[in-house]
């Protein structure tokens, strides 16, 4: 069992937070496919939303990434990406969310 | 009043929704695209302006037109250039916040962005807002205050020289009428004459007939007068009890004397019957002074002068007009 990754976030949004793992669980193949067919642009604008977004529900390692992915796609660099990828896959897989 | 939310990223809008009215603000709009805010804020054509917006909250970067565009609409729209913009942004380059407090935003916030500073920020814009709203109305009944002030001024104005019972010019605008046109005519050269009018045994009529009925030769007399002069700057006011003032500008001895016995006639030819006067009607005396006015001489010269003719016309019987030759 790999260890868990366990996030704290606000009771106030607990009816968001399922719909908004549910939306990265999507973004991972939206990334998978734009990166397939070298859609950079596209890569950025997914990784600019992550970066937006993901402290703002409590999960600041989804905006770090965000911030990677965007500039990793600017600067075309797939294998970064790939990486990242791999990486949001793994922290989605691990992710407990605890409200308090 | 509403709140409108404008992002294309729906995770953005679901969370400022929840921040927002779990910290008790009710009225939230949302819109996923510039193009659809313009549609629901009235800026796109044939739509009438929503005036129910308070504030928006703005992404910077959206596909189609961007915030910093749909920023610099809204501003320039007479209807919206008062209503807040925040700008919502995940880009930290300086460039773009620049260009947003360019074209009229006030504020901005960096995506990703707390509860905290969303809610403290909104509460800041709101209430400056507010203030802002607040003042604008206090000038707008200020305003308001200044012209209606104005109006009962120009009110207070026009009755503070009118004769109540006449409706002619009182005494007060006559002194100040006439001393307006002395000083014109010592500029042109010009002779100005007057001619004072006093209705005769008029104490006898008031014994006879009653203060009422005398009231009504008095207005009577003022209009038949108001109505022999048609030159806009002449000029006929009642100066006191029954004496009325006729000032002609422009006017000699042969001018005044003309205009004054045509008043004569004008009053005689109304038949009012007086039973204490010899000639059984109501009659007018009238005395008419000239002269080309200089600094050295005055109007209370002139009146005093018109006033002398005025007794000499009474001497000679009554219901006639008479010239100050220089005599008395």
């Amino acid at each position: 069992m790999p260890e868990k990754i366990i996030v704290k976030v606000d009771p106030d949004i607990a009816d968001l937070v399922p719909g908004y793992i549910d939306n990265r669980h999507r973004d991972i193949g939206l990334l998978s496919e734009a990166l397939a067919k070298n859609d950079y642009d596209g890569l950025r604008k997914i990784g600019h939303d992550l970066k937006g977004s993901g402290s703002g529900y409590g999960f600041d390692k989804i905006t770090e990434m965000g911030r990677t992915l965007e500039s990793a796609a600017k600067s075309g660099d797939g294998t970064e990406i790939k990486k990242l990828i791999d990486e949001l896959t793994d922290y989605l897989d691990r992710l407990e969310i605890v409200y308090e | 009043m509403s709140i409108l939310i404008i992002d294309d990223s729906r995770d953005i809008i679901n969370i400022t929704e929840t921040f927002l009215k779990n910290a008790g603000y009710k009225d939230l709009v949302s819109c996923s695209s510039a193009e659809e805010a313009m549609t629901f804020v009235g800026l796109s054509e044939n739509l009438s302006p929503n005036n129910d917006i308070e504030l928006i909250l703005m992404d910077i970067m959206m596909p189609g037109i961007n915030g910093i565009e749909l920023t610099m609409t809204i501003k320039n729209h007479e209807a919206f250039k008062d209503i807040p913009i925040i700008m919502l942004t995940a880009n930290e380059t300086v460039q773009d916040l620049q260009n947003s407090f360019a074209v009229g935003a006030m504020d901005y916030i960096k995506k990703p962005f707390k509860k905290e500073e969303l809610l403290a920020r909104v509460s800041s814009a709101l209430r400056l807002k507010h203030e802002m709203d607040q003042r604008k109305a206090r000038e707008k009944e200020l305003l308001e205050t200044m012209q209606q002030l104005e109006t009962a001024n120009k009110m207070l104005q026009t009755l503070s020289a009118i004769d109540s019972l006449t409706n002619i010019a009182n005494r007060r605008f006559l002194d100040h009428y006439l001393y307006e046109e002395w000083r014109r005519a010592v500029r042109n050269e010009a002779s100005l004459s007057i001619i004072m009018a006093d209705i005769d045994h008029f104490k006898l009529y008031n014994d006879t007939h009653g203060h009422q009925a005398g009231d009504e030769v008095i207005k009577k007399v003022a209009a038949v007068l108001k109505a022999a002069v048609h030159r806009p700057g002449d000029l006929v006011a009642r100066y006191g009890g029954e004496e009325f003032i006729v000032v002609l500008q422009d006017t000699g001895k042969e001018g005044g004397m003309q205009l004054a016995e045509k008043m004569r006639q004008n009053i005689f030819s109304l038949s009012i019957p007086h039973d204490k006067s010899s000639y059984g009607l109501v009659s007018l005396s009238l005395g008419v002074s000239s002269v080309v006015p200089t600094m050295e001489s005055s109007t209370e010269k002139l009146i005093n002068e018109a006033d002398k003719a005025l007794y000499k016309a009474k001497e000679k019987g009554r219901n006639r007009a008479e010239y100050y030759d220089g005599k008395g």
